[in-house]
């Protein structure tokens, strides 16, 4: 059998932003679904989502309602979504409640009437909601199961895509017909986390797709519901070939010590205690960018993008110019909430828009702080995902990162994540000849050679400015508390430093 | 929302016979009602809001004292009492003896309104009436309505 000789399911368009891709490029035609979840997790909405996607006059969806929600309390409700068109009521989109067969009545004569509905309107779509309170029905002449299987076969055979919908627990999956037969599961949660709420959405079976498992987080706007796949909306993006291309900062010096600067697509982290320059530098890197014609994007996590570009001002960098000219846009994202995912889908959103090739992460700390509290556990994980997507079609990413100054370990990270990044640059206090000075040693930089001098240097109204030559007269750098060696300065060898463990 | 009831009343009188009761192109548009939003929202859902409509009607027009909305959503009793107030009384007017009625489909279109919105309940009754020009029916006609 050749591949043309094989059916062709179409897909269809959920409707819910980034549901195609976690689905494996829409809904299989025919396919005969549930969606599952408690109350409130947004079992409806996502179904009227594929309602409004896919429905028209001469395929409509016919929406039955049965004992639960009133369809005109629910109607009431949804309109309140901008994906909810009004004109697409009653010619597209027909509801019928079903509430007196099912009470009077048995699932037998509720097959008929559905039958009945979808024989008069030759349906492209069917929602039965609540489907759960209709097989809630003890005294049924027609079984369960053969109620299940008739319906299924009856709207496949019409052509109807279809969705069951139900407060189902997760503890009722096991050895439950309905699930057997459908050709999709999905199943909605919404857990409670300190104070927030996470809602996750996990597509626990899908005949003939090739979904994206694991649990994608979701959330509900006024555009309805919003999934955000853990791949981020990168699966078939051409993964950017390594490039050798250098990206400066705009400072001599260090792009010296960066060996011309950092590789295009790396991920480089910034780290140093509180004041040691960290954010200045991160605003250079993107700065610099820009007058190379490469647009940017900055993360910020711990103060306002109009506070951010101030202080780029007091720098002597404009920041306003490019934001204008849609070179440069600074993203605030500090709901306290948020997901990976989502702070993800905002960075790739803005990344395609103004074709960055800069990223600035300000700061990692910030970035945890403004995830929900159940997210942070996976914070690490996340970071992973998060970078490998972006570096993989090309961006560069400078992440900053605050660490504990000790006097007895040069740590990199607080998230032990150096092992995500591919360059990394430690800032530190020194204390000098009763001076708290700064120096800068590049740690690591992956697929390429990098000066190992510890450099001091100074933040300057015009940024980050190193001085002098490296530092060769004085032994035990990086502990913070040097000592004076005999030797001068700048010899051109590298300084040695003892005794210190590095921790990563 | 009077005014969208009166249109759908001339337009169920001219659908019907000359001769015909004036309250039967009342009820024809209440059947209407009843048919097209029973089978969107359930006989019982139809049923409260027709109920909630006859109350409100009721302290506007007395003469619907004797009206009462059955539990399968239909109306009773209109009939006898708009015949009743022909008779009494000489209004003058399209619909004199219809005065009870249009407050009541008034008072359902009303709630209507308030529960779906202007949009959702225009469109429910362009699938009821088809022929009938409910187009100009737009923001500032339905707050003058």
């Amino acid at each position: 059998m050749s591949i043309e000789d094989k059916v062709k399911i179409n897909k269809l368009p959920t409707g819910v932003p980034g549901l195609d891709e976690i689905v494996g490029g829409g809904l299989p035609e025919f396919s005969f679904n549930i969606i599952a979840g408690a109350p409130g997790s947004g079992k409806t909405t996502l179904a009227h989502q594929f309602v409004f996607a896919n429905a028209t006059p001469e395929r409509p969806a016919l929406y039955f309602t049965v004992l639960g929600e009133s369809a005109i309390k629910m109607l009431r409700y949804q309109q309140q979504y901008t994906f909810f068109d009004p004109a697409m009521l009653p010619g597209s989109i027909r509801f019928i409640n079903l509430s007196e067969v099912v009470l009077e009545k048995d699932l037998g004569a509720v097959l008929q009437q559905i039958t009945k509905e979808v024989e008069k309107a030759n349906p492209a779509v069917v929602v039965v909601d609540s489907f759960r309170t209709m097989v809630r029905k003890p005294e049924s002449d027609m079984d369960l199961q053969s109620f299940i299987q008739r319906l299924a076969l009856f709207l496949a055979s019409w052509q109807a895509t279809t969705f069951l919908i139900g407060e189902y627990a997760e503890e009722e999956l096991r050895d439950n017909p309905i699930f057997t037969v459908a050709d999709g599961l999905f199943w909605l949660r919404q857990t409670p986390e300190r104070n927030s709420v996470v809602r996750k959405l996990q597509i626990i079976k899908l005949r003939g797709q090739d979904s994206v498992p694991g649990l994608h987080t979701f959330r509900i706007t006024d555009a309805g519901v919003q999934a955000f796949s853990r791949t981020f909306g990168l699966i078939g993006h051409a993964k950017n070939p390594p490039s050798h291309r250098r990206l400066c900062f705009g400072i001599p010096e260090l792009d010296k010590m960066l060996g011309g600067g950092v590789r295009e697509g790396d991920s480089v982290l910034v780290a140093g205690s509180s004041g040691t320059g960290k954010s200045v530098l991160a605003t250079q890197f993107v700065a610099e960018g820009i007058r190379q014609g490469e647009p940017g994007i900055v993360a910020v996590f711990e103060e306002r993008p109009q506070a951010y570009a101030e202080r780029a001002t007091s720098l002597g960098l404009d920041l306003e110019t490019p934001q204008k000219d849609g070179k440069l846009k600074i993203l605030y994202l500090r709901p306290l909430d948020l997901s990976v995912d989502e702070t993800m889908h905002s960075i790739l959103d803005a990344v395609q828009k103004i074709g960055a090739k800069r990223l600035v992460i300000d700061s990692l700390a910030g970035f945890e702080m403004a995830l929900s509290p159940g997210f942070r556990a996976d914070f690490r994980e996340s970071l992973y995902r998060m970078i490998f997507a972006l570096t993989g079609i090309g961006v560069t990413i400078l992440s900053t990162v605050e660490v504990d100054e000790s006097f007895t370990e040069f740590p990199f990270s607080t998230y032990s994540i150096s092992f995500l990044t591919d360059d990394i640059i430690r800032l530190r206090y020194v204390s000098i000849d009763g001076q708290l000075r700064k120096i800068m040693v590049v740690i690591k930089m992956r697929g390429g050679n990098h000066a190992k001098d510890i450099r001091e240097y100074e933040i300057t109204d015009k940024g980050v400015v190193i001085l002098g030559k490296r530092l060769t007269n004085y032994q035990g750098l990086i502990s913070g508390i040097p000592s004076r060696s005999d030797r001068p300065d700048s010899t051109g060898e590298p300084a040695l430093d003892t005794g210190i463990e590095h921790k990563t | 929302m009077r005014d969208l009831a009166h249109r759908l009343l001339v337009y169920e009188a001219g659908a019907g016979d000359a001769s015909e009761p004036l309250e039967t192109a009342i009820v024809r548009v209440y059947e209407k009602l009843r048919q097209s939003l029973g089978e969107f929202a359930g006989v019982a859902a139809f049923e409260s809001l027709a109920f909630r409509a006859l109350t409100q009607a009721k302290s506007e027009a007395p003469s619907l004292w004797a009206v009462k909305v059955a539990a399968d959503g239909s109306l009773q009793g209109l009939g006898e009492i708009e015949t009743q107030i022909d008779m009494d009384k000489d209004l003058a007017g399209e619909f004199p003896a219809g005065e009870g009625g249009i407050i009541l489909i008034a008072r359902l279109l009303g709630l209507l309104r308030l529960f779906l919105g202007e949009a959702l309940t225009l469109s429910l009754l362009r699938n009821a009436w088809p022929g009938a020009a409910l187009d100009n029916c737009n923001s500032e006609n339905w707050r003058k309505a």
